[in-house]
């Protein structure tokens, strides 16, 4: 097939699908949590990072990366010690970060462009260097969610037992946002800030709604997500649509056929 | 040698403070005890119980599990179920035995995974709360009672040596209440599992249990369960005159 013949066609499809099933199993976690809008609040901050990136001439990569980090860390500290809802919390960072990048964006327009492409998405925009990148935290999420997967069950189902059976909870929660951050600033240049989050939670809403555990759950999330990837850059490539944003329309033309089918079937 | 009548403190606290919600409450629970907690709502039942596990630090005072400073190795022997485990995320994706499963993990290392050992104990479990058919069925799908009955395997299915239960009936029709209640029975007897047990309904277990503690704010009374049936201290605790809460057959 004619698409095959772009390497950067090629990187996309394996930079995505990889991409995909790491950010919908931990997506599923993060779910499970009520802690959805954890992906979105952590992209518009990794944004910010990209910005700080190109404003200083950081790798936009790395100072992403740092940002995110950080910025997880501080929202998992406020989630553990003060009263407040997470959600306030997260949409206190998302409007925050978001309101910081626009003025450093708007102080130095000289980057405008290229800022645009993690907003949206780029595939076009994958280099040797980020299939390595995504290759290998991909590998370390991959090993550290199966290592962990029953105590970030346990810590998702009922956090208090968890900890009153002796789990580390606070560690592993500060890993568990950790993974989610890494995986968002590497995908934010490829799946666009804007859209990272969609990618993380709609797969596992979907496979919640077919599954009665959690592993079939985990299992079905993956391969929404892969397909769509998938699917969705054949159909960008073929129709000149912007990746990203084909993708998630696709998640949610999943989304509502599963909701009818759910529905009919009551 | 273990001589027959001696019996070592499993549960014990000195002078235990925390905040204004439990002030010097010190007892013991011996092993093999079956020990009910009394109380009226906000008198820190579920609070002394935290403090115990160590979900919640203490500010004073000395808390000791099986003779020692509380610690990892210890709680792994304590099985425990908290308050409203009823009122579950009703989406959540989990199997009944996913959620048993949970309760081995405490007991093993990173790296290591399930074995047919510990599915063994699952199943046997299952057997003993008799959910052996609801084992494939998600959590959310089942009623008050069969929720109740998976939450006491998944303490149970680590062996533990004592059991803490945070009033695991609410929400749970008298049948089911008078089958768990026998079923903790046959555990303290023939398992010779020690039980703490907080409940606001002392009736149906008066007879079972040997030692029944009543907090409201700090330890008005550690008594024999016999005694605090007519006794003036259940005024006292629930502040008006309030008669021992029993069943209306
Ligand atoms: N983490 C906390 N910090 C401060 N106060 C708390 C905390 N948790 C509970 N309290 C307060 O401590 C008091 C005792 O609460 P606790 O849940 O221990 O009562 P309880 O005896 O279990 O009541 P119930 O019968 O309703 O379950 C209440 O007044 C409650 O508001
Ligand atoms: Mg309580």
């Amino acid at each position: 097939m004619e698409i095959f013949q772009y390497t950067f066609m090629l990187k996309a499809f394996l930079a995505g699908t990889m991409i995909a099933a790491i950010a919908s199993s931990l997506g599923m976690f993060v779910v499970v949590k009520r802690f959805s809008m954890l992906s979105d609040a952590l992209a518009h901050i990794s944004l910010l990072g990209v910005a700080i990136g190109f404003l200083t001439a950081l790798s936009p990569s790395y100072s992403s990366l740092a940002f995110t980090l950080v910025a997880s860390w501080i929202i998992e500290y406020l989630r553990q010690h003060n009263k407040l809802y997470s959600d306030s919390i997260l949409s206190i960072f998302l409007s925050g970060s978001l309101a910081l990048a626009i003025i450093i964006v708007s102080a130095s327009s000289s980057f405008n462009t290229s800022l645009f492409d993690y907003l949206f998405g780029s595939i076009v925009a994958i280099d040797d260097d980020d299939i390595v990148i995504i290759s290998l935290l991909g590998l370390i999420c991959a090993v550290t969610l199966y290592v962990n997967f029953q105590r970030f069950l346990y810590i998702a189902f009922d956090e208090e037992s968890a900890k009153a059976s002796g789990i580390n909870t606070t560690f592993l929660n500060y890993l568990l946002i950790s993974l989610v951050s890494v995986v968002i600033s590497v995908s934010i240049k490829i799946v666009g800030a804007l859209l990272i989050g969609a990618m993380m939670v709609i797969p596992a809403i979907i496979a919640m709604q077919f599954s009665k555990n959690f592993k079939n759950s985990v299992t079905y999330a993956i391969l929404i997500a892969m397909v769509s990837v998938i699917a969705g850059l054949f159909i960008s490539y073929y129709a000149s649509l912007p990746s990203g944003a084909t993708i998630v329309v696709l998640l949610l033309c999943f989304f509502t056929v599963s909701i009818l089918f759910k529905t009919k079937r009551y | 040698m273990l001589l027959k009548n001696f019996k070592d403190n499993v549960i014990e606290t000195k002078n235990l403070d925390f905040k204004t919600i439990i002030q010097d409450v010190s007892f013991e629970i011996r092993r093999g005890d079956y020990a009910a907690i009394i109380g009226p709502n906000g008198g820190g039942k579920s609070t002394l119980v935290k403090l115990i596990l160590g979900l919640i630090p203490h500010d004073n005072g000395v808390i000791k599990l099986f003779g020692q400073a509380p610690s990892l190795g210890s709680l792994k022997k304590i099985g425990y179920v908290s308050q409203g485990i009823a009122k579950l995320d009703e989406n959540f994706p989990i199997s009944v035995h996913e959620v048993i499963k949970l309760g081995l993990i405490a007991n093993k290392s990173l790296f290591s995974r399930i074995t047919k050992n510990d599915l063994a104990r699952i199943d046997h479990v299952l057997t003993k709360m008799n959910i052996q058919d609801l084992k494939d069925a998600k959590i959310s799908e089942l009623s008050g009672g069969q929720r109740q009955r998976v939450m006491i395997a998944k303490a149970l299915v680590n062996q533990p040596q004592i059991l803490i239960l945070d009033e695991p009936n609410t929400g749970v029709d008298k049948q089911s209440q008078i089958n768990f209640y026998a079923l903790l029975k046959d555990l303290n007897h023939n398992e010779n599992i020690t039980i703490l047990f907080i409940t606001h309904d002392l009736g149906v277990i008066v007879d079972d249990i040997n030692k029944v503690l009543c907090i409201n704010q700090t330890l008005l009374a550690c008594h024999d369960p016999r005694q605090i049936y007519h006794s003036e201290q259940l005024n006292q605790l629930y502040g008006v005159d309030a008669h021992m809460v029993c069943h209306h057959h």
